[in-house]
């Protein structure tokens, strides 16, 4: 039969490709993958939307946070790179976490990408509104609910449909760009301390030692919420670990871009906070942390050059939007495949080539999830976007860190280094999230502790009892951020449940696996999953 | 002694249009044809492996149904299918150096050049790429 020899004609290799680096799927060059992990962090954006924010909870030793908050997330990185290397250029927790875990918590797993991605959402169109507005000097605009709500759904529509279409930018563009957006943010904050050391600045503060101190910080809650702000400003760096490098050889080269990735953020994000809550003080930040970077700029460059930082944030932040829309649709796509969430997710567009259908329903659902909130509490989506944001990070990142601890277990004490990076660094990481996770909890669980002090959600849930001598209450209300982030999570509980009833086939039906080697690849987690597609 | 006859198909109008014209090249030449499916996840999305398992399924479906069509209007040509984990038109170059490709056979988008220019339009990179001739087949008016 004619037919026979093509039933797999995939992974047919072009043999006599030059030092068989063409072919080599997803290798890139070291530069392509310090943009990707750079650009998936989105630096200027990151600022813009957590500047203000981790002032409001920690005043002048925000800095401190900035580097503080990596530490657990290069905890994690360890985590996603070994757990990389046996579900290679995966990359998600779903996956991963059913393989380590069980399908049970994968799914959860799953769920908590899908519902942080959709939590960010608000937060980059607010922030692509009020900046696209600064752009223009319509500062009234900026600061209009409805306009800025306006900009900020077609940022949406504008953005899923490039995503859904595929378009993307040639590698040097991206180059142009990040490069442009990092020195940029650079000569910013060169001029701001210029200018506060020349003296004259209303409110400027000379930068401190202290600064950098988290020992500075004397209560645990107000570090906790700050801390589940910052590492939002380093979600997304993982990609820098898992996108597979061209190197001589991928195993012992452990991601040179990752390394160069980690060093070019930490110094920006620790100069940029510097600079910035030196030039008006941490009371301006916090004050204006809706567009933080946009009237800072104007201050520190003036008229003529201040739009360069705006168009910064803007790039920044359709960089960021893709990298939301694109992971969120291929997770969802992944949970398809894997029968986990209904087929239909996992249909690919036979025009486009894109994860059509799941790329759709997140751009829909995303709009829904913005208007609602800008109805609900208009005057602070994104304190409330990033805080909730938080908490689902705290919580996919932690359970993938724990993750790559249980599914490595035996071997863990083979060796010293095995025992660092496969038992300690992420399993320590993981618990660190964790811990923030709990201790935010019970922070936002505090009504005088939301952004608006006082703004309160849920006001009918009422209790009051001592638990081994812990006084637990919740008598006014619950902050939003706690609302948000938690409810987003727990919701996810019911519905995997159902669809464990309904289709326990073949997704359920999954048992937790164990490693042998590390280097052994896994098996595919559902062998044969049918072809899907429109 | 002339090379393959690389066909770029992907089950759209236009390739649906160059198939029986490649095969009709090939056959004419004697050469064999190769119809190649090109795919690449965009990396900043991550989390690639069961989206390229599904595009990689995708492809093959496409490239089968190309190959017993071509198999339906010519027996005698030799087809090979590829699936080749690259863009379209960095899959059809590659192809097309590896074989020493006599043609690349495409159809054309059928869309409007400005379209075509925004989205990337995979006979435009060939015509300023290729090393060797392209030949760009016009889709049929679709009803």
């Amino acid at each position: 039969m004619v037919e026979a020899e093509i039933v797999q004609p995939t992974g047919i290799a072009l043999s006599a490709v030059p030092g068989g680096k063409g072919l080599k799927v997803g290798a890139l060059s070291m530069i392509s993958s310090l943009v990707i992990g750079v650009a998936s962090t989105a630096p200027a954006y990151s600022l813009a939307a957590a500047l203000g924010l981790v002032t409001a909870s920690v005043g002048l030793i925000a800095p401190a946070v900035m580097w503080l908050a990596f530490v657990p997330m290069l905890f994690i990185a360890a985590a996603y790179y070994y757990l990389n290397r046996a579900d290679p250029d995966c990359g998600t927790t779903f996956t991963w976490v059913t393989r380590a875990m069980g399908p049970k918590t994968g799914w959860i797993g799953g769920w908590g990408i899908l519902m942080t991605d959709l939590v960010v959402m608000p937060s980059l169109s607010q922030i692509a509104g009020a900046y696209t507005f600064s752009l223009f000097g319509a500062h009234g605009l900026a600061n209009s609910t409805f306009w800025v709500t306006f900009i900020g759904v077609i940022w949406i529509v504008v953005m899923t449909a490039i995503c859904y279409i595929g378009i993307e930018l040639s590698k040097n563009t991206q180059v142009f760009l990040l490069s442009a957006e990092l020195v940029i943010l650079t000569v910013f904050s060169i001029v701001a301390l210029t200018r506060v050391f020349e003296g004259g600045v209303a409110h400027s503060v000379h930068p401190a030692l202290a600064w950098v101190d988290p020992f500075k910080i004397h209560s645990v809650g107000a570090l906790s919420a700050a801390m589940l702000v910052a590492v939002f400003i380093y979600w997304g760096w993982d990609t820098a670990v898992t996108v597979n490098e061209e190197a001589d050889d991928i195993k012992r080269t452990p991601g040179r871009a990752a390394v160069l990735s980690t060093l070019v953020l930490v110094a920006i994000y620790l100069i940029v906070s510097i600079a910035a809550q030196s030039y008006h003080g941490a009371g301006f930040l916090t004050a204006h942390s809706a567009d933080v970077l946009s009237g800072l700029s104007h201050d520190v460059l003036g008229h003529d050059f201040s739009w360069l930082v705006i168009l910064a944030v803007l790039s920044s932040a359709s960089a960021s939007t893709q990298t939301t829309i694109l992971p969120a649709a291929r997770s969802a796509l992944s949970m398809a495949v894997h029968g986990a969430v209904p087929k239909r997710l996992g249909s690919i567009n036979r025009r486009y080539l894109s994860p059509g259908f799941a790329t759709l329903l997140f751009g829909v659902v995303s709009i829904v999830w913005y208007v609602v909130l800008t109805i609900i509490s208009p005057n602070d989506i994104l304190g409330n976007s990033i805080s909730a944001l938080g908490f689902g990070i705290a919580f996919y990142y932690g359970i993938t860190g724990i993750a790559c601890t249980v599914y490595y277990r035996k071997l863990v004490f083979k060796s010293l280094k095995n025992f660092l990076f496969i038992g300690v660094a992420p399993l320590l990481g993981g618990l660190v999230l964790f811990l923030m996770f709990v201790v935010s909890v019970f922070y936002y669980s505090n009504p005088a502790n939301s952004f608006i002090p006082g703004q309160a959600w849920l006001k009918f849930i009422h209790f009051d009892f001592h638990l081994f001598g812990w006084h637990i209450y919740v008598t006014k209300g619950l902050g939003p951020p706690l609302v948000l982030g938690v409810g987003l999570l727990l919701l996810g509980v019911p519905l995997m449940l159902y669809w464990r009833v309904r289709h326990p086939d073949p997704f359920f039906r999954h048992r937790a696996e164990v490693a042998e080697s590390i280097d052994g690849t896994a098996p595919p987690l559902t062998p044969g999953a049918v072809g899907l597609h429109d | 002694m002339a090379g393959d006859v690389v066909l770029g198909y992907d089950d759209s109008a236009g390739s649906r249009a160059a198939l029986p014209v490649a095969v009709r090249v090939a056959k004419a030449f004697g050469a064999p044809l190769a119809v190649v499916f090109g795919y690449e996840p965009n990396p900043l999305g991550g989390e690639s492996t069961d989206y390229r398992l599904q595009l990689e399924r995708l492809g093959s479906d496409m490239v089968s149904k190309a190959l017993q069509e071509a198999r339906r209007l010519a027996p005698e040509v030799t087809v090979e299918p590829l699936v080749v984990p690259l863009r379209p038109a960095d899959s059809l170059l590659e192809a097309a150096r590896e074989r020493q490709a006599l043609v690349i056979v495409v159809g054309g988008t059928g869309e409007r050049p400005i379209v075509g220019a925004v989205l990337g339009s995979v006979p435009h990179k060939l015509l300023y790429l290729s090393p060797v001739p392209v030949l760009v087949v016009p889709a049929e008016e679709e009803d």
